[in-house]
């Protein structure tokens, strides 16, 4: 049997090609994501670990934890005499103060914004660091910066420039010589800046503090012992790392992110093999019909059922195989894409060689062969059925009709999956809204063979106006339910994520719109780098305090908490100046308290979490570890969602848990009478020489996140896409197969005067129809699937829904136009039949 | 119903011609001479059968009459149109509108009911089917309750009526018909036929018939007979006995050399 199999697929490769070529793209999307993922995290490995070689331990503050949500915390300064307490520690034999942090490059006036952190730290060479410099020399006192090569080269930069350095504090250096780490130029997307220890204290504002302390063990001594030694010696209020950990530690901070990448591309490749199933199953279905008189041969011949069966999985396996083979090669070329792809939408990811682990391979070529088998499961169970009679029979086969037991199993499912959805949004469950898109989906599924033939007469009416040709391709599309509804169930698939996607993003661009009515602030500066907690120096507020056209400010900042395990976010605000800026509605207790410590909550989270004013909440906070906290105060959730989180401290409560001294943003109201413009230029000029502060009016502001949140929307869009182009391919091979099925009745066509131009227009019309029935379903079921997410995730105020018809507008043309292009080449193949060849009797 | 007598071939018109037509299938060892130097005038307004053994060359001289295919050399016209100067669109065009075609099996577009069917020619050209030769036509071939029916709900008789009804709708100069009867039973078969020759009698249309059933040739008012890709003889008013006799004599020296 496998034997046949084989041969049966090299016979009809040229049909199977298509459903190679699903198999492969679905497996060349999931290789690529798990080579790019991969790749990502050894280049970061990579880099931490060498520019941390050489070092041995390294001595920080102790922390309760070391990074939350891909953001390292900042732990506290170290005291400057630490560095000679290490080194006088028996076992050390080298020790150095390092003090480092996050800041900003500015050149000629244009700040540098690298995709990932710019970091300001302490030059050292080697035993210390693996940093080379390239040219110039070392940096020596107050003025004094040597930058990364690769950055210097991208923005022009040589030995001699000046440029302005800011962390806490900014200042102009000049540049005296270029490093390199390794072989490499610098760190990709990041930009490196080295000064001596004193100007990074000065830059970061540490006073004599230094950050970490560097150790090197004496020769002869183990690293491992020095480290216990060094961590009692120094005692709890120090951490003692490996400098290899270090560097793990921070790779790990800065892989987190990866890992989010990973499970979104996964589930986006998952689409695509999905969809790839589709098209396989159709591909299986219409071949094996097409061969039914053969199989009843093979049966009447004395093959069992069971050998038939086994025969057609062979061939899927064969076809799951290769495919896979070609599709996880072809995944290398696609990790190169998605790394551009992503970088472009403003990700931080290495550049470098690409790495291609065996259990790459594996899980793609499982995923490969799996999908396919499956997906010819049904096929074959229905090939392994062929009566040897058939054999003898003259007659076409008759269509197979859907069966009762699947149709009503297929409307159970339906109306299950729509009461569940309906039920699961009314009951704000947004677990439940999922189980019923489940059942939804495989009631459609079960039901396709039903509903896309009547869809497809439905909105197929119009093509009658084209005539015989029209009136055909609505006919033919049909006549074959199963084959239709598979085409279209792949499409519409595909289509119903792209449309689900861009509700819920137009939703969340109106919910961040509405999240800015709480403040009443005219203007507003946040941080241009996009770092997760803000990155604005607290000088920024401090300088716009002092503008005589500004009438208030306030701060708010950023942090992140455990909760017990889990990590969450918190607010840290002036309770003192934040009503002059937004209106800030309590619902229990007194903003003004939160001055005496103590933390106010949102109104959903304090019912969810059924805490009153008076009660208690157990934060762990990154200095101290675990705390009690008391809450002081609840407040509306318009409110909170304009200071982004639910958990409300003030400044001064953060300032005692935080080492972070950064302000996510500042609001600014204007003094009276002072107009926006003027109000805008003023604060312009006060923070032109913090190359990261951004001011925004609140329109810009919205704008801005709404920036954010398409460009998201904008990479998965893209990435469904290619669900559909797998989907397209679908559309193309049916119709390519179902044409050697109907050569006769093209033959006959075109002998009683069709022309080649209406046979082409017959075919492509065809191809359109079902990009239409796909497109009805799938923005339907998409539309649907988001408004009941958005209900599913409301409190209990309804979120908005925002339909973006202009968007969905162009994914429905763009469908139905690549719809089109999926019938050129069946219609350019159909129309060079040989007319005769079709005629001919047998 | 009135039995004309034909009249002598030479006063007639002629509605097509083959002229020294060569068409060669396959190349070097394994090439065919399906049709070599096959020559042939067809009488406008008259039942031409044409009759030969099987692989003489009778389907694709048909097919080379109507521009189904094209030929290697000689020439083709129908009425005074050169076919082998048309391209592929105007040879399409032609057979819309001025040729009808019934085919052994097969016929009929299975998404379609018989009236669909039958005017499909003209929808394809955009026209509707003249109503009252639709009606004519409905009547003589017997399909009036069967108008709305699918192929697959006919028999197999009704199924080369409609294509008959088809073949005729468009009013063509000329109909081929290759082996129309030879999926019918013999009482089906004779209706068809005496439909066909009704068809030139009586309504003046001029029909080409590929048979190899002398029964069925007998209804022609000419046979004409193929071997080896050549016209070797012919017979006017023709009837079973007289077709057998010519065709035993064609046979003889093939069967003498086969012997
Ligand atoms: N498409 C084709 N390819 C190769 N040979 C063909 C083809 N069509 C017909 N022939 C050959 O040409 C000869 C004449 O065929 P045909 O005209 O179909 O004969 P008939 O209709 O008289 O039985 C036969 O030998 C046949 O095998
Ligand atoms: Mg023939």
């Amino acid at each position: 049997m496998w034997r046949l199999a084989v041969k049966n697929a090299v016979a009809h490769r040229s049909r199977l090609t298509l459903t190679w070529l699903a198999v492969a793209l679905g497996v060349a999307f999931v290789a690529g994501s798990l080579v790019l993922t991969d790749t990502s995290s050894r280049l970061l490995d990579a880099q931490f670990r060498t520019a941390a070689a050489g070092v041995d331990l390294t001595v920080r503050a102790a922390a309760a934890f070391g990074s939350a949500m891909g953001v390292e915390v900042e732990r506290d300064p170290l005291p400057a005499h630490l560095a000679e307490r290490v080194a006088g520690t028996p076992g050390v034999g080298q020790a150095r103060a390092v003090a480092s942090g996050p800041g900003q490059l500015q050149v000629r006036g244009e700040p540098v914004r690298p995709n990932g952190p710019t970091i300001v730290g302490t030059w050292a060479e080697a035993p210390f660091t693996a940093y080379e410099l390239r040219t110039g020399r070392a940096p020596d006192g107050g003025d004094e910066v040597v930058l990364d090569a690769a950055t210097a080269a991208a923005h022009d930069i040589a030995i001699g420039d000046t440029v302005t350095v800011s962390a806490t504090v900014s200042r102009r250096l000049e540049v005296v010589g270029l490093t390199g780490v390794g072989e490499d130029d610098g760190l990709s997307d990041s930009a490196v800046v080295m000064v001596d220890l004193g100007t990074a204290q000065a830059l970061l504002d540490l006073g004599t503090g230094v950050t970490s302390v560097d150790v090197i063990a004496a020769p002869d001594v183990a690293v491992a012992e020095l480290r216990s030694d060094l961590a009692q010696a120094l005692g709890q209020e120090y951490a003692v790392t490996s400098g290899q950990d270090a560097a793990e530690a921070s790779a790990e901070a800065a892989k987190e992110s990866i890992s989010y990448l990973r499970v979104v591309l996964l589930a986006l490749a998952a689409a695509g093999l999905l969809v790839g199933a589709f098209l396989i199953a159709n591909t299986f279905g219409i071949v094996l019909s097409q061969r039914s008189r053969e199989l009843a041969l093979l049966r009447a011949a004395g093959a069992t059922g069971r050998q038939v069966f086994a025969s057609v999985l062979a061939e899927a396996l064969l076809i799951g195989i290769t495919g896979a083979a070609g599709g996880t090669a072809a995944g290398v070329g696609a990790a190169y894409g998605l790394r551009g792809l992503a970088q472009r939408t403003g990700l931080a990811l290495p550049d470098g060689p690409l790495t291609v682990t065996s259990r790459t391979v594996l899980v793609a070529l499982v995923a490969g062969a799996l999908v396919t088998l499956l997906a010819a499961l049904g096929p074959a169970r229905r090939a392994a059925r062929v009566a040897p009679v058939e054999a003898m029979r003259l007659a076409e086969p008759a269509r197979p009709r859907p069966r009762r037991r699947r149709l009503i199993t297929g409307w159970v499912l339906l109306a299950l999956g729509v009461a569940q959805l309906g039920a699961a949004a009314y009951l704000r469950d947004i677990a439940g809204v999922a189980l019923g898109a489940v059942l939804l989906f495989l009631g459609l599924v079960a039901l396709g063979p039903v509903l896309a033939p009547r869809l497809a007469n439905a909105v197929g009416r119009p093509l009658d106006g084209l005539g015989v040709p029209g009136r055909l391709a609505r006919e033919s599309t049909v006549r074959n339910p199963r084959r239709t509804a598979a085409t279209a169930m792949a499409l519409a698939l595909g289509l119903a994520l792209i449309s689900f996607v861009s509700v819920l993003g137009g939703s969340v661009k109106a919910i961040s719109a509405g999240q800015q009515e709480a403040l009443t602030a005219d203007l507003l500066i946040q941080s241009a780098g996009d770092e997760m907690l803000g990155g604005l120096s607290p000088e920024v507020a401090a300088r716009v305090a002092e503008l005589p056209e500004v009438g208030a400010t306030s701060s708010i900042r950023y942090g992140h908490w455990l909760d017990g395990g889990m990590t969450s976010a918190l607010t840290a605000v002036d309770p003192a100046t934040l009503p002059q800026v937004a209106d800030v509605e309590m619902t229990a207790g007194d903003l003004g308290d939160l001055e005496e410590g103590g933390a106010v909550l949102a109104e959903d989270i304090a019912i969810e979490r059924g805490l009153r004013v008076g009660d208690q909440l157990a934060m762990t906070l990154p200095r101290h570890g675990e705390q009690q906290v008391r809450i002081v105060g609840v407040m509306a959730d318009e409110s909170a969602q304009a200071l982004s989180s639910g958990y409300i401290l003030s400044l001064t409560t953060y300032a005692q848990h935080f080492n972070e001294d950064v302000d996510a943003s500042v609001f600014v109201a204007l003094a009276d009478g002072v107009d926006a413009e003027a109000g805008r230029t003023a604060l312009e000029t006060a923070v032109s020489d913090f190359p990261n502060a951004e001011v925004l009016d609140q329109t810009h502001a919205v704008a801005a996140r709404a920036a954010t949140v398409d460009q998201a929307l904008g990479l998965i869009t893209l990435l469904l896409g290619f669900a559909v182009v797998i989907a397209l391919l679908g559309i193309t091979n049916t119709l390519a197969l179902s044409i050697v099925e109907r050569t006769r009745e093209i033959g006959l066509l075109r002998a009683v005067g069709m022309t080649r131009r209406q046979l082409r227009s017959m075919i492509r019309a065809e191809a359109v129809l079902v990009a239409v029935v796909a497109v009805v379903a799938g923005v339907a079921v998409g539309l649907g699937l988001a408004a009941a997410t958005l209900v599913g995730l409301s409190k209990d105020e309804l979120l908005p829904i925002r339909i973006p018809v202009g968007q969905l507008l162009a994914v429905v043309g763009i469908a139905v136009l690549a719809g089109l292009a999926a019938g050129l080449l069946p219609a350019r193949r159909a129309a060079r039949l040989d007319v005769l060849t079709a005629i001919a009797t047998r | 119903m009135t039995t004309v007598a034909p009249p002598a071939s030479t006063s007639l018109a002629v509605a097509a011609q083959a002229r020294d037509v060569v068409k060669t299938y396959g190349q070097g060892e394994a090439a065919v001479r399906a049709l070599d130097g096959a020559d042939v005038a067809i009488d406008s307004g008259r039942l031409t059968a044409i009759m030969g053994p099987s692989g003489s060359g009778k389907s694709t001289l048909v097919h080379a009459l109507a521009g189904l295919d094209t030929i290697d050399s000689g020439r083709v016209l129908i009425g005074d149109t050169e076919l082998t100067a048309l391209s592929e669109r105007e040879r399409t065009l032609l057979r819309r509108e001025r040729l009808g075609f019934v085919f052994q099996a097969f016929n009929l577009i299975p998404s379609l009911t018989a009236a669909e069917n039958i005017a499909l020619p003209l929808t394809l050209a955009g026209k509707r089917p003249d109503r009252a030769w639709l009606a004519e036509l409905v009547e003589m071939l017997g399909l009036g309750n069967r108008l709305d029916h699918r192929p697959a709900e006919l028999s197999g008789g009704q199924q080369q009526r409609v294509a008959v009804g088809r073949a005729l709708i468009a009013r063509p100069d000329l109909v081929f018909a290759d082996e129309p009867t030879g999926n019918l039973d013999s009482r089906h078969g004779a209706a068809l036929l005496g439909f066909l020759r009704d068809a030139t009698r009586t309504l003046g249309h001029t029909i080409v018939m590929v048979t190899h059933d002398p029964v069925a040739a007998s209804y022609a008012d000419r046979v004409v007979f193929l071997a080896d890709g050549r016209i070797v003889d012919e017979l006017s008013a023709p009837t079973p006995e007289t077709v057998l006799a010519r065709m035993a004599r064609l046979d003889a020296p093939a069967s003498a050399i086969g012997a």
